[in-house]
């Protein structure tokens, strides 16, 4: 029998967010048997033509009746798990969102389904799952011991370029149902305060630390980061300066990222912060100290003052763009 | 107000994990409370000193003693404890199965208001147990939090989404995740050390918790040490990253 693979596709200000599409594509990919089937779910008002970015067969459910932002975790789970029982699904797949990451160990509990997430290599629900534990020093392989899989993507597994000729087809998914029944209809939103991009989905980090010495020293880091089209983090110690807020941090008690370029600027590069950061491609590391432990963890680095280290690397980065 | 914190041990991150034939060695470790679970405790003895009357239980699943755990949490202020001794916890899946049971064991009448616990584990960084308990208790699930404020009837908390911070309001009862920045946990003294001596711990024996989800097949040690390459000034290491393909290409 063949694998039937259900994406969730979170919706963002009506349009389907760049990490589920990249769970949608890497599942499209999965599933090139004949037998194989794809399935999507989405709740929340989309705008026109929002799903015209998905490629590939299968069929896409739309609970549109749902008020999303407030699309409470237990409404969609229970939507979700309707459609994996209605058509047998045996791998359920999700982006490691804020959203994602609470409702993936829900359906988990609820459908008795093994859970698979920070996969650095996946070949598929029925195959191990290989992660980082215990700080980044160790990587452990899990095999999934039930009937379905939850699979949690990360940045960890780069994005694959899936292309096809073929759309998937769009039905109506009635929430009303679900929606009363919802145990956290009570969720309400009082406010909500934006800051810039997530750092958790950049693929370019320029992070700050101690040794930037003051909060306006991260203009330069964001003006670098700028630059790359990348987004500006920072360690523990920076946050709790107060120069940062904590949605910045990185480490162990912050963010895990997964970037494909991460250049760390005055951080010396502690087991924690470092702890954050296991799954970066290239890192650079800027720091005065030539012993600091960073240059240990990094590819690239340069000795000396980030103050004028860094606005000379925003010039050469600069030329380097302009003259292309 | 009634609440429950779920707690755990992890190796102390300044011990280094090693790996003897295959397997993690954890003889050699030293122990402490996971990090996360210290500002679940912190907030929920914060909450029973605002909310007069309310008590604060602690539970842990393990496998060998978690007493010392308990006691540190006991004497931060938590009222009593439940050493949940299970013969078995491979995975997020069986631990949550050992909690939900002992709570709703311990608390067959009526829910506890507040489940709080730790963000994720230290050790295996899953963050999976919180939502899991959740849905086995059939409750909310809040996600990791960064401030609380709770009244008698209701609770306001912060999370993080990817586009700031978000501002909820919801009824008990309630699972909650404490992220870092919640709180700054106490230390405690030699008093309350003394005083925690006095408070309750349980052990309740927990001989078939249901099969695990996922089977270890393996570990392997990772080194974070690269050989790093040090570039004389910016316009070297520019080069090296446009060599890479780390700078964005241009329009034409
Ligand atoms: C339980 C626990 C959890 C933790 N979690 C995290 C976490 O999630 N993330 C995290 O980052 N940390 C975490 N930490 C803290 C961690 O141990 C370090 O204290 C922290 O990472 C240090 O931050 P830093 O590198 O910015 O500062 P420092 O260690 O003070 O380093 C500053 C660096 O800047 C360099 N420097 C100074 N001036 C300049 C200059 N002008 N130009 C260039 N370089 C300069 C110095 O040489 C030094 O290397 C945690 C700690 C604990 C105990």
């Amino acid at each position: 029998m063949g694998q039937y693979y259900l994406v969730y596709l979170e919706l963002r200000n009506g349009a389907i967010a760049k990490s589920s599409i990249d769970v949608w594509n890497r599942f499209q990919e999965l599933a090139a048997c004949i037998d194989d089937r794809m399935y999507g779910f989405a709740a929340g008002p989309a705008a026109e033509g929002a799903f015209d970015v998905l490629q590939g067969n299968g069929t896409i459910y739309h609970a549109a009746g749902s008020r999303s932002g407030s699309a409470s975790d237990v409404a969609v789970c229970a939507m979700l798990e309707e459609l994996a029982c209605r058509h047998g699904v045996t791998g359920i797949a999700l982006a490691s969102t804020a959203m994602g990451r609470r409702l993936a160990p829900l359906l988990s509990g609820r459908l008795r389904a093994a859970l698979l997430s920070g996969c650095r290599e996946f070949g598929g629900p029925d195959e191990a799952c290989s992660r980082f534990i215990h700080s980044g020093s160790v990587i452990a392989s899990y095999m999934p011991a039930s009937a379905i899989t939850v699979f949690l993507q990360g940045r960890e597994l780069v994005s694959p370029d899936f292309c096809a000729a073929e759309r998937p087809q769009i039905e109506v998914f009635d929430a009303a149902p679900y929606l009363d029944a919802g145990i956290d209809v009570l969720f309400r939103p009082v406010m909500h305060s934006s800051q810039g991009r997530d750092i958790a989905e950049a693929s370019v980090i320029v992070a700050g630390g101690r040794g930037m010495g003051s909060p306006e020293a991260f203009g330069l880091l964001e003006e670098l980061a700028a630059l790359f089209g990348g987004s500006v983090g920072a360690s523990r110690s920076a946050v709790d300066e107060g120069w940062r807020p904590h949605g910045e941090q990185i480490g162990q008690t912050g963010k895990r990222v997964a970037p494909d370029l991460y250049i760390a600027c005055g951080i010396s590069g502690a087991l924690q912060h470092l702890a954050g950061i296991a799954a970066a491609r290239i890192v650079v590391a800027v720091n005065s100290d030539p012993d600091a432990p960073i240059f240990g963890a990094a590819d690239y680095g340069i000795v000396g003052d980030v103050r004028i280290v860094l606005p000379e690397l925003i010039a050469a980065v600069r030329d380097l763009l302009t003259k292309k | 107000m009634r609440i429950v914190v779920c707690i755990c041990q992890v190796p102390d991150i300044a011990s280094v994990v090693t790996v003897v034939d295959g397997r993690i060695d954890l003889s050699r470790l030293s122990w402490v409370m996971n990090p996360y679970d210290e500002y679940a405790v912190e907030e929920a003895v914060r909450l029973k000193e605002l909310l007069p009357g309310s008590e604060v239980t602690v539970m842990t699943a393990t496998e060998e003693s978690g007493r010392d755990l308990l006691r540190k949490a006991l004497a931060m202020g938590a009222d009593r404890a439940f050493e949940l001794l299970s013969s078995s916890l491979e995975d997020s899946f069986q631990i949550a199965s050992v909690l939900s049971g002992a709570i709703r064991e311990r608390y067959a009448d009526a829910l506890p208001d507040l489940v709080l616990c730790g963000r994720e584990s230290f050790d295996h960084q899953n963050a999976a147990v919180p939502a899991m308990l959740a849905g086995m208790l059939g409750i909310a699930f809040t996600g990791p939090v960064t401030a609380i404020s709770a009244s008698g009837e209701i609770v306001e908390f912060e999370r993080e989404t990817e586009s700031g911070i978000e501002c909820l309001q919801a009824a008990y009862p309630l699972v909650v995740s404490a992220e870092k920045g919640l709180n700054i946990p106490r230390k405690t003294g030699i008093r309350q050390v003394m005083e925690a001596r006095k408070k309750p711990i349980e052990t309740i024996s927990v001989s078939q918790p249901p099969a695990s989800l996922l089977r270890l097949q393996g570990v392997v040690p990772v080194s974070a040490e690269k050989n790093c390459r040090f570039a004389i000034n910016a316009r070297e290491l520019a080069g090296l990253l446009l060599r890479d393909g780390c700078i964005p290409k241009g329009e034409e």
